[in-house]
């Protein structure tokens, strides 16, 4: 078999080797970089894409804080007016009860007072009726003498009147 | 005891004849060259297969760290507007690469031919020259060789030539060395190991001195250096030198 020389620069070899070279070059490129590239390039979309995600969430989850933050402090607020409401309205209200128990006990009173009055009244008139006709048999006992009637009754309700005016 | 060391083989030699160029021959140069080129495409291919976003393979964390340090290499040699030059970089280097250590498996390396560093070295000077030309124009070019003075034009000539005669004259002979002294070294442990197993005495000696056993085994503690280092290293200075070169010659000035 026949053999080049040990140190030499066969065209055609070399012209080939340069057509290899810018060939393996594409092979290389088509077959390693391309694949990869579009690996990393999807990987690092996700990555943003996560990123991107975990801000939007991070946002959300301040929007929420500072939602359930105002909400809170309104729930505070309202409570707070909801006491003081109770406070008032209870204070009101005791005061009312107050007053209508004086009011109550006002005309309780007034009516006792009507009522004993108007006992007393009556009292009085049995008294004086009771007086009039003890009297009238005691003064037919004593003078033995039946005045007339009318007379003595008008004596006797002059004397009663004297004494009811001194009772 | 006869060392011969040769060129590679020439397996077909087409018969037509053409003007400058010669005849095209099928060399062994060649069908390694294509041998190397299949394996290495095979290799892309087999790391980028089942490619996944997440929860990669290791295959596949292979085929990613090669690409980066791809990247890398050019990008912080070359900077950022070279990037559209980093598969022709990768294609140099892992052609050397394969080339060079393809040895190791008894075929010899297309690396151990000069026309194929001449080919890569004039592509890299052609490379050389656009960017100087681009950044300088045809004038600019021209006048550069006139600096810092006139009388330096020969010189300037001269070490522009230079560089790609020195890039390929470094990698081939490197190559070339191991060649040599790899099989400088077979020859010397077949004889030396007939020399010491013939003082066996009878029948034994006889047999024994014919088989160079002392080429088992030694001649891979050397090919550590001669063919992995060397081989490794050379491709290396080889890309540095074109992504440096390049580099340089897109700076005006």
């Amino acid at each position: 078999m026949k053999v080049q020389e040990l140190v030499t620069v066969v065209p055609w070899t070399f012209i080939a080797q340069i057509l290899n070279l810018f060939l393996q070059a594409f092979l290389i490129k088509k077959f390693l970089f391309k694949p990869i590239r579009e690996v990393l390039a999807k990987r690092r979309a996700m990555a943003d894409a996560e990123i991107t995600d975990a801000e939007k969430a991070k946002q959300e989850a301040i929007a929420m804080k500072t939602e359930y933050e105002e909400n809170m402090a309104q729930a505070r607020s309202r409570a707070n007016e909801i006491v003081s409401n109770a406070q008032k309205n209870a204070s009101a209200q005791s005061e009312e009860i107050l007053k209508e128990a004086n009011r109550q006990a006002a005309a309780i009173k007034v009516k006792a007072e009507n009522d004993i009055a108007q006992e007393k009244k009556k009292a009085v008139n049995e008294i004086k009726n009771e007086i009039g006709s003890l009297a009238m048999d005691i003064a037919g006992k004593v003078i033995e003498r039946e005045i007339s009637e009318d007379d003595h009754r008008k004596l006797i309700d002059e004397y009663i009147g004297n004494v009811g005016e001194e009772l | 005891m006869n060392i011969d060391i040769t060129g590679a083989k020439i397996f077909y030699t087409f018969p037509f004849k053409f003007p400058v160029l010669g005849q095209f021959s099928i060399t062994e140069t060649l069908v390694v060259s294509w041998l190397v080129m299949l394996l290495i495409t095979g290799l892309c291919i087999f790391l980028t297969r089942n490619l996944k976003v997440t929860e990669i393979s290791t295959r596949q964390a292979i085929a990613e760290f090669l690409v980066e340090t791809a990247d890398n290499f050019v990008i912080g040699n070359m900077g950022e507007k070279f990037r559209y030059m980093i598969p022709f970089v990768s294609a140099l280097f892992v052609t050397s690469v394969v080339s060079n250590l393809i040895s190791l498996v008894g075929l010899r390396s297309p690396t151990a031919d000069l026309s194929t560093e001449a080919a890569w070295a004039v592509v890299v000077f052609i490379m050389i020259t656009h960017q100087k030309i681009k950044a300088n124009g045809v004038g600019g070019y021209l006048l550069g060789f006139t600096s810092p003075i006139a009388v330096m034009t020969p010189f300037n000539i001269l070490s522009e030539i230079a560089t790609p005669i020195s890039m390929a004259c470094r990698h081939f002979g490197n190559i070339l060395s191991g060649v040599v002294i790899n099989a400088l070294i077979y020859a010397a442990l077949a004889v030396a190991s007939s020399a010491l197993l013939g003082l066996l005495p009878g029948a034994i000696g006889a047999v024994l001195s014919k088989i160079p056993i002392l080429d088992v085994g030694i001649p891979a503690v050397l090919s550590v250096y001669f063919d992995w280092f060397s081989g490794v290293m050379q491709a290396f200075i080889f890309c540095m030198l074109t992504t440096m070169y390049i580099a340089n010659a897109a700076e005006p000035g």
